[in-house]
């Protein structure tokens, strides 16, 4: 497992991003993209918005923008339909694969 | 550059069962050869697989099952455009003088891996491409005032339009209402608003200038080409866009010398039924605000100019293949042998073919 994927399964985001060049890297890599130099990681706030959303079954999903300009995929639990704008609380962890889940701020 | 042209074609038919990918590659490789004039394999110099298979070292099996013995040899993969990859890889050995003649093979099993990309975390555990098509379909109908209805013209209209490709998968007509009471995927996407994986497999045979007056008595010629690459992770496309469309078609439109109203025909690469209407605002040929009106009047009046032989949708997905397919429909426009589903005069045509959400775009421009 990756540091971002064991950290993803205590249920915290690790934002990747490099000190040199103040770059976001994302998804997360070793090396930064721009200046090559090593990566480093600093806690999300866990806050976002939404910018689009979709339903599949009875589980809303979405397209999120959370610190730094970060885009994921995720689930959205909201008793209303969602708007996009709307502010989301991130929750993750992590089951072979990364899991996102957002709940609308003002629920 | 000296010039390259298409002078040979193969296919097998596209289907949902299992395929087997090295067998498929032959059949339509051996198909694309007979359909040339006295090619002789001792001058094959190039043989290129495109495909999103496991199977290792196919280049090379391709050439000893077909009984060449090529100078360049390997397989190409880029996912859903790793077919136009292929060609243009072909195209570049050709005008740089190092290959004379070059056979590209495509081939995929309908379980082949290649749908999921695992490397993109930003798509969290929603990996599977219905979830990144809702975001477009519901975005596209936000931004643009797209209807239900409108979306479901595209695979009405390309349904219809595989029921002439003796290739496709299914030749079953789909009506309007059909699509829109097809089974619901998600809020945004019905059934029959996706192109489905199947087993399937391509071939085509590039030459240059001097050995294609040799092969073929209607060379098509390859006139444009534009590839672009902005990212391999969805999540960095802007909604609304397929930026990497739009970089590519401007290179291929230079390098032809066209503008969009030259196109007669072309294969876009409706991966979801609104890909099909994002890509024709992207290549020029109408705004994203009027593609919902360009594809009705397209249906109403049986034109066929875009996805004649079915499109993605209507003809089936074989990753690998579709590039190759898609070019193969241009080439057969051009030279006037699409029977039913023949445009009329068609002198310039286009291919457009894109991966991962539109991460990475290829246009190629035909011409006779």
């Amino acid at each position: 497992m990756t540091f971002f994927e064991e950290q993803l399964e205590k249920g915290i985001f690790q934002i990747c991003y490099c000190k040199n060049c103040n770059n976001t890297i994302w998804p997360p890599k070793e090396i930064c993209h721009i200046c090559h130099n090593k990566a480093d990681w600093k806690e999300s706030i866990n806050l976002g918005k939404i910018l689009e959303f979709s339903k599949k079954e009875s589980m809303y999903f979405g397209l999120i923008e959370i610190d730094d300009g970060i885009r994921v995929l995720g689930d959205i639990s909201s008793t209303e339909t969602p708007k996009v704008g709307q502010l989301v609380r991130m929750n993750v962890s992590f089951n072979s694969k990364p899991h996102y889940s957002f709940i609308v701020e003002n629920n | 550059m000296s010039k390259v042209a298409i002078v040979g074609t193969g296919q097998t038919k596209f289907s949902k069962d299992e395929g087997d990918v090295e067998k498929l590659l032959f059949e339509s490789g051996n198909d694309c050869l007979q359909s040339t004039d006295n090619c002789d394999l001792n001058d094959i110099d190039g043989v290129l697989v495109s495909t999103n298979s496991n199977s290792k070292y196919l280049g090379a099996i391709l050439s000893e099952t077909m009984g060449i013995r090529p100078k360049i040899s390997h397989s190409i993969e880029h996912l859903c455009s790793s077919g136009t990859n292929a060609i243009i890889s072909a195209y570049a050995y050709i005008s740089s003088g190092l290959s004379d003649i070059v056979l590209v093979s495509g081939a995929e099993s309908a379980t082949n891996p290649g749908q999921i990309l695992e490397w993109d975390k930003s798509r969290g555990s929603l990996e599977h491409p219905i979830y990144w098509g809702s975001m477009l379909t519901k975005s596209h109908k936000r931004k643009f005032q797209t209807t239900e209805e409108e979306l479901a013209i595209v695979s009405a209209k390309n349904h219809k339009q595989a029921m002439d490709n003796p290739f496709a998968y299914s030749n079953e007509p789909k009506t309007i209402s059909e699509v829109m009471n097809s089974k619901q995927i998600t809020e945004d996407l019905r059934i029959l608003d996706c192109s489905r994986s199947c087993s399937g497999s391509s071939s085509i045979l590039l030459a240059s200038e001097e050995k294609a007056k040799t092969l073929s008595d209607q060379p098509i010629w390859i006139t444009g080409l534009g590839q672009k690459t902005t990212s391999a992770s969805f999540t960095k496309n802007f909604l609304g866009k397929i930026e990497s469309t739009r970089i590519a078609v401007d290179l291929a439109y230079k390098m032809a010398k066209i503008e969009p109203k030259n196109i007669n025909v072309a294969e876009v690469h409706d991966a979801f039924s609104v890909c099909e209407l994002m890509a024709l605002s992207e290549l020029g040929i109408t705004s994203n605000e009027k593609s919902g009106e360009f594809v009705r009047n397209l249906f109403n009046t049986e034109n066929k100019m875009i996805n004649p032989r079915g499109g993605l949708i209507g003809a089936g997905h074989p990753l690998g293949a579709t590039g190759i397919s898609q070019t193969i429909e241009i080439t057969n426009q051009l030279q006037g042998k699409s029977g039913k589903r023949q445009i009329s005069n068609a002198e310039t045509g286009l291919i457009h073919n894109m991966s991962a959400a539109g991460t990475s775009s290829s246009i190629m421009v035909l011409q006779n």
